[in-house]
């Protein structure tokens, strides 16, 4: 899936973004199925909105923003749902887990939302994978926010996806479990052939970028 | 799926408000009761009006003639107009005119062995009228044989009552049928004509002896004793003797009938109110009892508002949302109206029993119309349902 911009630029942020240059905002911009792409900004300069106007979380917005030949805005929330189904997964800045749920059932309800690509046992592979297996059972409210990252990551991988898009995933995490992070993203991706669109304040050297781009 | 259905189920809660869901459904519970209690009477009923088993061919033909009073005595003749205005009434199918012989005849046995002699008067009424199908009966000009049809109940009060006082034999039909005897018809001056006549069968629809209409015809014609004259009786075929405009025409119109075969009106009025009011008091339960329904859907989905916008969030189609939440509210529905189907059976099954001993006729299970009814009441309260989550899951997402 390609996703394209045209003239983005978010409404509550718009005297502040046209006074300066960005490599996305108020631009055009094909990002191609397969790319993985570093979005680098600092704070207050719209990364998480970008994120959510990807997602289609938002859409106080101008321009337009389409997947292969599709615009956004006029898709119907069911086709919104397939593609968060099967095309694009998504780590959110903010985490949003259910804290009811234990951390296992907050995965497992993205690995059975859709027909499911892993059976449930690949669950504790990464958990073991990323040194997480002993919260599995734990509420997701009262574990640690690292902790609590790592899980948000492992259920974005339990879905197909032709996109993942992370926003800032590693903020809470170590070095030694950014590297376990970032391998299992790695192999994930590859596995899908799938690109990566991700955003962090600082530069860094995660994952080989096809590009790195300045909000 | 069954899973994704148990997160969803730890998700959204649908505990919240428990109470005021048990309060709704016996509500409609007894909103079904009612209702489809009110289409069970209305279908037994109709079985009772107009079933084989219950129909009683005599209560489906009515002889009219005006009610006889101090004022009226001598003026009973029909007019055109009222037997044209019975006519065009809704409840009347048909009207057949009593004819009444306007000349002086007798009869009397040919046989010494049982000597009889009798005055007598006659009526005709068009064949389609009769409840007796035999060949012999019709007759034309100059034929000697005059077939005759005499009521049923004659024929009881000679074998039970006047046989006994005079120590005659009783008689069948078939011997009666056998009896020939002469018809002697007088005309003005009093000179007799003679006929040979036997009775061809027996009416319980008409008390007077029967003669075909043509003799009757020719006879007025040739015999009468005085000119043109007015019907004063009507026949009349109707779908249901017991309708009560029926009834209430025949009092608007100073006409009179056999009041036992009209005495269903009056159960038939208290069946409509009592089926009426079932009607009422169902429906508005009904609706009060989807309100609260209603109420208590919009309750679940406000109290998991964060939850529902999340699920959609991460994916969760709003099909699959509503899917869950209809599996979530609508079995119970299904589970009341079956109870109240069974109930119904039940009673119907008893109510059955109760009425055989008394020689009435209802079904020992519901009708199949009950179910329809069922079928109809559960498509309202899924499209209820449906379009309460729809509306509500939207205003979240």
């Amino acid at each position: 899936m390609r996703i394209s911009f045209t003239n983005i630029i978010p409404l509550p942020l718009r005297d502040r973004l046209t006074q300066r240059s960005s490599d996305i905002w108020n631009t055009t911009l094909t990002l191609e199925q397969g790319e993985w792409v570093k979005i680098k900004a600092p704070s207050g300069t719209g990364k998480t909105t970008l994120i959510h106007i990807v997602y289609r979380l938002r859409q106080d917005y101008e321009g337009k923003i389409y997947f292969d030949d599709d615009a956004i805005d006029s898709m119907k929330d069911e086709s919104i749902a397939g593609i968060r189904q099967q095309k694009m997964a998504i780590v959110f800045q903010d985490l949003r887990l259910f804290p009811q749920l234990s951390c296992r059932e907050n995965i497992q309800l993205k690995r059975v939302m859709q027909d499911p690509v892993y059976a449930e046992p690949m669950i504790d592979t990464m958990a073991e994978a990323l040194g997480v297996s002993h919260i599995m059972e734990q509420k997701a409210g009262i574990c640690s926010y690292g902790e609590q990252q790592r899980v948000a990551i492992i259920r974005s991988l339990m879905q197909p996806f032709e996109w993942l898009v992370m926003d800032e995933p590693f903020s809470h995490l170590d070095q030694v479990n950014t590297a376990k992070a970032v391998q299992l993203i790695t192999t994930e991706c590859k596995k899908r052939n799938a690109g990566l669109l991700i955003t962090d304040l600082e530069e860094d050297n995660h994952f080989t970028y096809t590009r790195q781009l300045q909000l | 799926m069954q899973l994704f259905n148990k997160l969803l189920k730890k998700l959204i809660r649908t505990g919240r408000g428990r109470r005021s869901f048990l309060m709704a459904s016996i509500g409609l519970s007894i909103a079904m009761l009612l209702i489809l209690a009110a289409v069970q009477i209305q279908e037994n009923y109709h079985e009772l009006l107009y079933s084989k088993s219950n129909q009683d061919s005599v209560a489906n033909f009515l002889v009219l003639n005006k009610e006889l009073t101090d004022r009226n005595l001598g003026a009973t003749a029909l007019e055109r107009a009222e037997i044209t205005g019975l006519r065009n009434q809704s409840f009347v199918e048909s009207v057949g005119i009593l004819t009444a012989s306007r000349f002086k005849a007798s009869i009397q046995s040919r046989s010494d062995r049982f000597p009889f002699f009798t005055d007598i008067a006659f009526e005709s009424v068009p064949k389609e009228f009769l409840d007796v199908n035999s060949k012999e009966w019709k007759w034309e000009p100059g034929e000697f044989f005059v077939p005759i049809i005499a009521p049923n109940m004659f024929l009881d009060f000679y074998n039970f009552q006047f046989s006994f006082s005079q120590n005659l034999p009783q008689l069948t039909q078939e011997i009666v049928k056998m009896i020939g005897f002469t018809v002697n018809v007088y005309d003005a001056q009093g000179k007799a004509t003679s006929f040979t006549g036997r009775v061809v069968g027996f009416s319980d629809r008409i008390s007077s002896l029967l003669v075909p209409q043509e003799f009757m015809d020719w006879a007025n014609g040739q015999f009468a004793q005085s000119g043109e004259a007015k019907p004063s009786r009507v026949i009349v075929r109707t779908k249901d003797p017991g309708n009560p405009e029926l009834v209430q025409y025949l009092q608007q119109n100073g006409l009179t009938t056999d009041a036992d075969k009209t005495r269903f009106s009056r159960y038939r009025q208290v069946v409509t109110i009592v089926v009426r009011i079932a009607w009422i008091t169902g429906v508005v339960m009904f609706a009060f009892a989807m309100l609260v329904f209603t109420l208590f859907i919009q309750l679940t989905i406000a109290s998991s508002k964060d939850d529902i916008s999340l699920l959609i969030g991460l994916g969760t189609s709003p099909r699959q949302l509503q899917r869950f939440l209809m599996r979530q509210f609508f079995p119970a529905n299904i589970w009341i109206i079956c109870v109240a189907l069974l109930a119904i059976g039940v009673l119907q099954y008893l109510l059955h029993g109760w009425l055989v001993p008394q020689h009435v006729f209802i079904k020992p299970i519901p009708s199949p119309v009950l179910l329809v009814a069922a079928v109809l009441v559960l498509l309202v309260i899924w499209l209820v349902n449906l379009v309460t989550i729809k509306n509500y899951t939207r205003q979240v997402i």
